[in-house]
């Protein structure tokens, strides 16, 4: 069934109009307006509930039948940026992080400065290579010595665009490059491909009558990037039977990494999670998804270093517990200006969050849940 | 004028009353005295939050909720010594620079005085500047050995000694304002809101265990109260020449609302919206991912609190002397006051919780 009714340079420009999106954690506003006009023109019944996730719902079987399964499927919307903490006197913005950002990806970026509705053309001031220190020169600029120049020549022009509390994220241009362009490089590729993947599954499932008496509820979240995670309060609202979290992992698939810090490799397929920084992950639900992908012909691959977390670490603690899966598209320089993933990965991930909502039933007749 | 006076001897009385991290429950029969006329309703909970209802008499109100910590940081016994000295720990953020020859009151089944041991410059060994850790100090009791291992075992809490004195500019100085000052001005605050202006059921949470955990007593205390929306009240640190700017506020300017990351955008806008209607002073201060209170544990209660974070600035936090301007403590009332009332914040977010059409109920 793999890449049926898709079309590659549909969901390219998905994916580019997501990423490019500007939404920081806190700031998520551009990326709903994107997601809620999408879903309208699917006419998919979706809502915001308090946290400000979306929440979209496709119901199929007998809505009557009683014990109908639930399951979640989840994406965050959200970005890490910055945010302003002082405005200067001569019209620059300091800033802070929101979410976690390598010293090493900040000075000489291009940004946007703003609080979603309006957004300005910023760089992130370096110091002159000729100006610093031999011993200054082997290290990332700190953050605390960093500021971003919107071109403002004192504090009050510069205030009419941003203030304390205005959000910052990277500027950053979308491409395909590489083989057959398979390899996309844009910022916040962690995880708009996850919301992109979630709007294709709806679309591909809208109308059809899956597998029995399942509401799937599909939650584009807020807040992963601080820990904070919007899915958390979404799952306890939900309070799913199966969550599905759909995210990216940071690889280090390159000439002269560790082959542990390898991780998984690019173009290898989607990344089942076994174990990381905030969950381990149920058996039966790998051994069901790893033999669905393999019946299927769908590409998957085993992440193989303990690292990281994602919204799953929030969600199968989450009321009485919930089983979770995490589908991750392997990324690398995940958190910088220029991620770069491979397409056949996150067509890998979007067809095997499908194959498994079709074929959830086979996993619920086989488990035994409460 | 009697506003003031009111609000100064209800912040110096909550303040001086002890309740260290882990021991609210000494103070809590004066506690309840002191807060709990204002309200309808008063209970504690498992953890130790107390929790002072005022009710707007109209059924299906909306909930709101208020948190103020009530926990102070203090210190505990961690061994009896020969002499009459005790070993201590610190409970909560303190800073070893304050210690050496600071007043202290031990808090055993009897309470008595003690001072913190410093070594006088004669006998300084090592450099001058070199500050021991808090494990190697000892408080001086005056007392025997057998007198403390019966009132005074291993576990017994310590706090600073505290007396309130008035600075110039209607500053006031003294121990735990931080977070009683808060506390205190949003009891207040609700007491003197009327009960036919309350845009909802008020609930004040007087909450225990900050100081050791952010994830400590406000999070049962809001899962079972469920509010509509929340205000979590704390002190903020203030701007004074040894603080970076952008990570204080200016005492004596009214209250600081935080942008944050981790706060409803929306109810934080709303609330500056509040406060311009109302003529109420405050600053913004940036708290990127992390606003260091309770506001992030809130938020993320069941179905998720739309929560605002409210600063009161405070300087020489974690002191025995911090010092904050009382105008500053009758703003933070006077917001509080106004956003329990505030018919617009009711409407935006007194909505119940709905997945779809179906409204969520948690098995009550």
């Amino acid at each position: 069934m793999a890449n049926k009714i898709y079309d590659r340079e549909k969901s390219l420009s998905l994916i580019k109009s997501l990423s490019l999106a500007f939404g920081p954690t806190g700031c998520e506003e551009p990326v709903v307006e994107l997601i809620e006009k999408k879903l309208e023109t699917l006419s998919v019944p979706f809502m915001r509930d308090r946290m400000g996730n979306i929440i979209a719902r496709l119901r199929f079987g007998d809505i009557k039948v009683e014990g109908r399964r639930k399951i979640m499927v989840s994406a965050h919307m959200d970005e890490v940026g910055f945010m302003i903490n002082e405005v200067d006197d001569k019209g620059y913005f300091h800033m802070d992080t929101v979410g976690g950002i390598d010293g090493s990806v900040m000075a000489g970026r291009k940004v946007l400065v703003g609080d979603g509705k309006r957004l300005t053309c910023g760089v992130i001031a370096s110091t002159a290579i000729h100006h610093k220190k031999k011993d200054e020169r082997s290290k990332a600029e700190k953050l605390e010595k960093l500021y971003i120049d919107i071109g403002a020549t004192d504090r009050e022009s510069a205030k009419q665009y941003a203030d304390i509390g205005s959000f910052v994220a990277f500027d950053s241009e979308f491409y395909t490059f590489g083989k057959n362009r398979s390899f996309i490089k844009s910022k916040a590729l962690d995880d708009r491909m996850g919301c992109a993947a979630m709007l294709e599954v709806i679309e591909a499932l809208a109308d059809t009558d899956v597998c029995g008496d399942l509401d799937v509820y599909f939650c584009f979240t807020v807040r992963e990037e601080i820990g904070l995670s919007g899915a958390l309060t979404a799952a306890n609202l939900i309070r799913p039977d199966l969550a599905l979290v759909l995210e990216t992992t940071a690889v280090g698939d390159i000439e002269g990494a560790s082959p542990e810090k390898r991780v998984a490799e690019l173009g290898e397929g989607v990344c089942i999670s076994l174990m990381d920084r905030s969950t381990i992950y149920g058996r039966a639900e790998i051994d069901f998804v790893l033999s669905l992908a393999r019946q299927e012909g769908i590409a998957l691959q085993v992440k193989k270093y303990v690292s990281g977390g994602n919204d799953a670490g929030s969600i199968h603690k989450s009321g009485s517990g919930v089983k979770t899966v995490a589908l991750s598209v392997p990324t690398r320089y995940l958190h910088s200006p220029s991620c770069v993933a491979n397409f056949e990965d996150y067509l890998a991930q979007r067809d095997i969050v499908e194959a498994i909502i079709r074929k959830s039933n086979e996993y619920f007749s086989d488990v035994t849940l409460s | 004028m009697k506003i003031r006076e009111e609000l100064k001897n209800k912040i110096i009385s909550l303040c001086s009353m002890t309740s260290v991290s882990g021991f609210e429950g000494i103070c809590e029969d004066d506690l309840v005295v002191l807060i709990g006329g204002g309200f309808d309703e008063h209970y504690k909970d498992r953890v130790g939050n107390h929790v002072f209802v005022k009710r707007c008499g109209k059924a299906n109100a909306p909930r709101i909720l208020v948190d103020a910590h009530y926990d102070e940081i203090g210190m505990m016994v961690t061994e009896v010594c020969d002499g009459g000295f005790l070993k201590f720990t610190n409970i909560g953020g303190i800073d070893r620079a304050i210690l050496a020859a600071s007043d202290v009151v031990i808090h055993g089944s009897e309470t008595f005085d003690g001072v913190i041991a410093s070594t006088p410059p004669h006998l300084r060994q090592g450099e001058e500047g070199d500050l021991p850790e808090i494990k190697d100090m000892i408080i001086d009791t005056g007392m025997d050995k057998e007198y403390l291992l019966k009132t005074a075992p291993v576990g017994t809490p310590v706090t600073f000694r505290k007396r309130y004195t008035e600075l110039l500019g209607g500053q006031i100085s003294g121990a735990s304002f931080d977070n009683k000052a808060c506390a205190a001005a949003a009891a207040y605050g609700i007491e003197r809101a009327e009960r036919e202006r309350l845009a909802g059921d008020v609930y004040l949470v007087l909450s225990a265990y900050e100081e050791t955990s952010h994830m400590g007593g406000i999070s049962p205390a809001a899962f079972d109260i469920e509010p509509h929306y929340a205000m979590v009240v704390d002190v903020n640190l203030a701007d004074c020449p040894a603080a970076p700017k952008r990570e204080t506020v200016t005492l004596g300017e009214g209250v600081s609302i935080s942008k944050s990351a981790a706060t409803d955008k929306r109810l934080t806008e709303a609330t500056e919206r509040l406060c311009k209607d109302k003529d109420i002073a405050f600053s913004i201060i940036a708290a990127a991912s992390s606003t260091g209170t309770n506001a992030a544990s809130l938020n993320i209660i069941r179905a998720g609190v739309p929560v605002v974070d409210v600063g009161l600035p405070l300087k020489n936090m974690h002191t025995y002397n911090e010092v904050i301007s009382l105008d500053d403590a009758l703003t933070l009332r006077r917001l509080i006051e106004e956003f329990v009332c505030s018919r617009e914040l009711a409407e935006e977010f007194g909505r119940t919780v709905e997945l779809f059409d179906e409204e969520v109920s948690y098995g009550k």
